[in-house]
């Protein structure tokens, strides 16, 4: 019973946790005092790929396009992996790619990696663009299934199929928990509250023993490491960059502030007397009964 | 490309189980208003067309007739019962390139024809990936979380669009999104490559919605419009995805049945353990749920793990990417404004913010305004609110 190949596709982004983030006066991110990491959401897309080699034995490659300053992004993916192999597509008419480029480029470096995939995973989206595009489109690019909002997942390797749990939130309605069953190859837009857990004692055992390796790979991450361009993915170039981007942006500009829709009484929040004031009209607006 | 080539707007209707999703009919009201401003001005006939899959679904389309679509094109199949991206994509990419529905649509309109002009989906779980797969398939541009639309006769000066060279666009559909921080507002086109060296047709320009952003149309019981069926086809290979369970889940945050919301902003972010605690305490004086903005329930921003999982969650979040609440009593705890976070509360009949910072929006979205850190002002709310109780019990 042959074991799987999986890749898992990443991003680059801001650091918006709190501490790290820096924003404008005007309330817009401070790039420039922001430093970049591996996403939140593309981490933990790579959990879940590890969640697989822990169980499944499967090989993990991880690809991200981007600058060359990403390599340490992929070491940092590593480490929480024991990736087998990491691939930086990296090349000046990558520039100024919208979704449908990006999964062009994605697409390509995928079909470069080391064997046949049968499962790639992506982040539920990106901090900074949020789009949510690029996984699916990806997918759809390398005709692999598609599994969006995978909050669970088993792989039967027999009969090389797998099943999932997907959470769909239907706003305004309810959520919906789908179970779907899948013949392999497919392509897992991870969801946020994924968690991976470790049951048995050889999973621990082996959980614990990738560990270890994944800590000597990633101090050694440059022999994993495989930059490739553009020529080297053989990406179409009329697909791929600005030249391959069906959209621009047209323009940016501050949200106008509407008028207002309230007439606000303003208190001074360090005068006691006027909060008692605010706390009587307050409870003129709420029946007595709700303040028991 | 010729000008004929591309014609009305197509929208991808979404339901659960016949139930249709608000945001349908949203989505339907704002292409009604662009389409019959678009008419008039480019003395057209183009039309507004919903498109409809699912099983058992015959009595949705007189529902979207009613409010603005002129045509619904109806894929009723069992195989189309539950959302299965590959069939769906493939099936919405048929329609979308029809030549026989866009006859039935528009009789002038269908000898020319190649794809719709406009395109619009849902942002939401099902709309966000089923159009990223869609203009996968169709090779044409999608602009996500769109709150504004605008057509327009644009002059473009593009390196790779136009050679660099002013050309007009004529009939642009102008894709507003605000950003992550709910500040900033992105225009996002989605051209044609007029430039020769890469000439390439971008058809159609679509979009996903966010949900609760567009007004519905009043419901008009005699509009009329076409039905259109239509009989899918699929690959025996697409039909191996197979949905074995469904369990509907619902959410265990209740807002519906509190007269009073408490909800916070990043606003907590000095000493957000204490701060949460300040807010839980005010809330249990005043019987009220939590509520939260959307950038708290992003993994980025972490307490602990009891405190994210009780409140950094998405289900607690009041916007437009969340709930959507109208309790008696709202207050605003740390909570900038972003219009993400308004579209969720503004029904509210009482608004109360407490901000440091005299210039955020929200001032002008409450009727009271508590200027100050919440470190220093919850506290002595909830101490007077205390004192007040204690009058009335006396």
């Amino acid at each position: 019973m042959d074991s799987i190949n999986t890749a898992v596709i990443v991003k680059l982004e801001p650091d918006f946790s709190e501490g790290n983030v820096s924003y404008n006066p005007d309330g817009t991110l401070n790039r420039a005092e922001t430093k970049n990491i591996l996403g939140p959401h593309s981490a933990i897309a790579v959990s879940a790929a590890f969640y697989a080699k822990v169980k499944y034995g499967a090989k993990i490659s991880i690809g991200t396009m981007g600058p060359p300053m990403a390599e340490s992004m992929l070491q940092q993916a590593q480490l929480m992996s024991n990736a087998d192999e990491l691939c930086l597509f990296s090349d000046r008419i990558f520039a100024g790619a919208d979704t449908l480029a990006t999964a062009e480029v994605l697409k390509a470096g995928v079909q470069k990696m080391q064997g046949k995939m049968d499962v790639v995973f992506s982040g539920h989206r990106a901090s900074d663009g949020e789009t949510g595009q690029t996984g699916p489109q990806t997918a759809w690019k390398l005709g692999m299934t598609f599994l969006g909002h995978v909050i669970d997942y088993e792989i039967n390797l027999e009969s090389r199929t797998i099943r999932a749990k997907r959470l769909v939130r239907m706003q305004g309605v309810y959520d919906v928990v789908e179970e779907v069953e899948a013949p392999l190859p497919v392509f897992i837009a991870i969801d946020p509250s994924y968690k991976p857990r470790f049951n048995t004692v050889s999973q621990r055992l082996a959980y614990e023993k990738y560990q270890k390796e994944a800590n000597e790979r990633a101090q050694n991450f440059k022999q994993y490491l495989k930059v490739f361009n553009a020529i080297q993915i053989e990406a179409d170039p009329k697909l791929i960059g600005i030249s391959g981007s069906p959209t621009i942006v047209y323009k940016v500009e501050r949200i106008p502030k509407g008028k207002a829709a309230r007439q606000a009484e303003i208190i001074d929040g360090s005068n006691q007397e006027q909060i008692r004031k605010v706390v009587v009209r307050l409870r003129q607006s709420l029946s007595t009964a709700v303040i028991k | 490309m010729t000008e004929g080539d591309y014609r009305h707007v197509y929208i991808v209707i979404e339901h659960e189980e016949g139930r249709l999703l608000q945001v349908s009919l949203e989505m339907l009201g704002e292409a009604r208003r662009i389409l019959d401003d678009f008419n008039k001005k480019y003395t057209s006939k183009e039309k507004v067309v919903a498109v409809l899959l699912g099983y058992n679904i015959k009595d949705i389309p007189k529902t979207l007739i009613q409010h603005g679509a002129d045509a619904v094109i109806c894929a009723d199949n069992p195989e189309l019962k539950y959302i299965r991206n590959t069939i769906y994509t493939k099936t919405i990419s048929q329609i979308a390139t029809d030549r026989d529905m866009a006859s039935k649509i528009e009789p002038e309109y269908a000898t020319q024809f190649k794809r719709p002009r406009y395109m619009f989906f849902a942002a939401d779980s099902i709309g966000r990936h089923l159009s990223a797969t869609v203009l996968a398939h169709l090779e044409s541009g999608l602009a996500s979380d769109i709150n504004k639309l605008v057509v327009g006769d644009l002059q473009i000066t593009h390196q790779n669009k136009t050679g660099g060279k002013p050309l007009t666009y004529e009939k642009t559909l102008e894709m507003y999104r605000p950003d992550f921080s709910g500040f900033l507002w992105t225009t996002i086109l989605c051209l044609d490559n007029k430039n020769p060296a890469v000439s390439r047709d971008y058809h159609p320009q679509a979009c996903s919605i966010i949900p609760g952003v567009f007004e519905i149309i009043q419901p008009d019981q005699n509009r009329d419009g076409k039905i259109i069926e239509y009989t899918p086809k699929f690959d025996e290979q697409d039909l191996k995805v197979k949905i074995i369970d469904r369990k509907i889940i619902k959410s265990e945050i209740d807002f519906d049945s509190h007269k009073t919301i408490v909800s916070f902003g990043r606003g907590v972010k000095d000493s957000p353990e204490q701060n949460i605690k300040l807010i839980e305490q005010l809330a249990a004086e005043l019987d009220a749920q939590i509520g939260i903005t959307l950038p708290l329930s992003k993994r980025p921003f972490s307490v602990s793990q009891t405190v994210d999982s009780t409140y950094l969650i998405p289900d607690r979040v009041i916007g437009t990417s969340g709930r959507k609440v109208n309790p008696k009593l709202y207050i605003a705890v740390g909570i900038s404004g972003a219009m993400q976070h308004i579209a969720g509360m503004k029904e509210s009949e009482i608004i109360i913010a407490i901000n440091p910072d005299e210039n955020a929006l929200i001032k002008d979205e409450c009727d009271v305004f508590i200027k100050g850190r919440m470190e220093d002002v919850v506290p002595v709310l909830i101490e007077e609110i205390r004192k007040q109780k204690q009058v009335i019990q006396a």
